[in-house]
């Protein structure tokens, strides 16, 4: 028979909490932010094959941050749970909302009760139409869910970012203006960061059913001149 | 339905079938299920990719439906055609549409045009393997890595064998097999495959009772797309029609018969 040693509550969640937020704080971080007719997700992601942003349906896009193994597990249940759900109902019943719910559920009890908690945040976002609103559902690390209403920051160092990004106006731009605010708050005043190394995507209507669109360099580039 | 997570050993990869049998999203195949074949799909070969031609009726014990698309676009380069029992093929087509945007998203790759086909495979074996021929599909698509159409047909086992001319499925086979054997050529170009394909469709309906040909009375008339580098793409219905009202107004002229031509 093996004694264990009491440890409270307390100090348990704030050990799994230092060891989930230093595995994110290794990661860089990605803003997802609203335009005039679209979503914006920018990741700064050095590698050109290993994705953190995804499409997931029709109208919703993924992104994570942290451990790529991890958010890219999840990344894929919410492919299946999507097309799954569209295949047994309808294409209109497939909810961000569902989703972010199943994320906060999982992430939540890998906190409380994983070997480990999951190092990753996760963004599921929506773009609306004439039956659902255009959300930006954030889920952090221990399962605590948010929706943004304009913008949101993920990664190692969300706070600086969503500083910088909540100092430009309060008003929804277009794709041009916000993708450099985006681009502008994740570098901060002492850096730029290339091309190559920025990751884009788009949620936008564009006259067929798939909304989700990935934004090559030669297209960010334009858009950021 | 919960969050689908699997380990790396029991993980069904990109593919949509093999999660939807281990979620259990298929239904249960049926024994009892008519296997009438009432039918007639065509696929001709051009330079510039594939002409496809279907008829529109669905048959039972009587016509059931005179407008039914037995054509659809699987994605933005393939088509799939049916024959067979109208549930199945339904779903038939939803799965192949789903699993092809399935496998790009959880890739970020879209899978080849040999790889659709053999993909569909095992879903005609599982389909037939209880009641024999069920539904058999038959897959026209553009393949952008070699820059040719091509066309997959199946037989109810699950074999998949391409074609380099041309592939017909459904009641009206035989018919239609005869006109496209005595037209087709290896230098077709799209107005003499869209011109073959219509004939030969003409036919299949003027011999088989389970075909519907061109309807003037109602005004509606068999399907025909082609697949091209541009993509999936249908002809508008007064195109369609004025190639049907030319074919009749021959055979009008001539007293039904086709007068020693292809005409």
């Amino acid at each position: 028979m093996s004694n264990y040693f009491y440890v409270s509550p307390e100090q348990l969640t704030k050990d799994r909490a230092e060891f989930a937020q230093k595995g994110i704080a290794r990661g860089r971080s990605l803003v997802a932010a609203l335009y005039d007719v679209g979503v914006l997700l920018v990741a700064e992601n050095p590698s050109a094959s290993l994705n953190k942003i995804s499409e997931i349906y029709d109208r919703i896009a993924f992104a994570g941050v942290g451990k790529y193994n991890e958010f890219d597990r999840l990344r894929e249940a919410g492919i299946r749970w999507a097309d799954g759900t569209g295949f047994t109902y309808s294409r209109e019943d497939v909810d961000a909302r569902a989703l972010a719910n199943y994320y906060a559920q999982h992430l939540g009890d890998m906190f409380t009760e994983g070997q480990k908690p999951l190092e990753v945040e996760i963004l599921v976002a929506q773009l609306g139409n004439k039956i659902r609103p255009t959300k930006l559902y954030r889920v952090a690390y221990e399962g605590t869910i948010s929706d943004e209403s304009r913008f949101a920051v993920l990664g190692g160092d969300a706070e600086t970012i969503r500083g910088r990004f909540a100092a430009t106006e309060e008003v929804i731009h277009p794709l041009r203006e916000t993708l450099k605010n985006a681009v502008d708050a994740l570098a901060g005043p002492e850096r730029t960061i290339a091309t190559s190394e920025l990751e884009v995507g788009i949620l936008e209507d564009r006259g067929s059913r798939r909304t989700f669109m990935r934004l090559s360099d030669d297209q960010v580039s334009e858009l950021l001149r | 339905m919960g969050l689908p997570l699997y380990d790396a050993h029991s993980d069904p990869g990109p593919s949509f079938f093999q999660y939807a049998q281990s979620a259990g999203l298929n239904p249960s195949v049926t024994t009892n299920g008519s296997s009438a074949h009432a039918t007639t799909v065509i696929a001709v070969r051009y330079d510039q990719g594939v002409v496809m031609v279907g008829d529109r009726q669905a048959t039972g014990n009587y016509i059931a439906s005179r407008d039914v698309r037995k054509i659809e676009p699987a994605d933005r380069f393939t088509a799939i055609a049916i024959s067979g029992t109208a549930a199945r093929g339904i779903e038939f087509i939803r799965m192949a549409q789903l699993s092809f945007e399935h496998y790009e998203k959880m890739t970020d790759s879209a899978l080849s045009l040999e790889g659709k086909a053999n993909y569909l495979s095992p879903i005609v074996q599982r389909n037939n393997l209880s009641s024999p021929l069920i539904v058999l599909p038959l897959l026209a698509g553009w393949d952008p890595s070699h820059q040719v159409g091509r066309i997959f047909e199946y037989d109810g086992a699950g074999g998949c064998y391409e074609r380099f001319d041309f592939a017909t499925i459904g009641s009206g086979t035989p018919f239609a097999e005869s006109a496209l054997r005595l037209g087709f050529r290896t230098d077709l170009d799209r107005e003499g495959a869209l011109e073959l394909g219509a004939l030969a469709l003409y036919e299949a309906g003027d011999n088989d009772p389970s075909t519907g040909g061109p309807d003037f009375v109602r005004n509606i008339y068999p399907m025909i797309v082609t697949i091209t580098s541009e993509g999936f793409q249908e002809l508008e219905q007064d195109d369609v029609a004025t190639r049907f009202r030319a074919i009749n107004e021959r055979r009008t002229q001539s007293g039904g018969v086709a007068g020693g031509t292809l005409r």
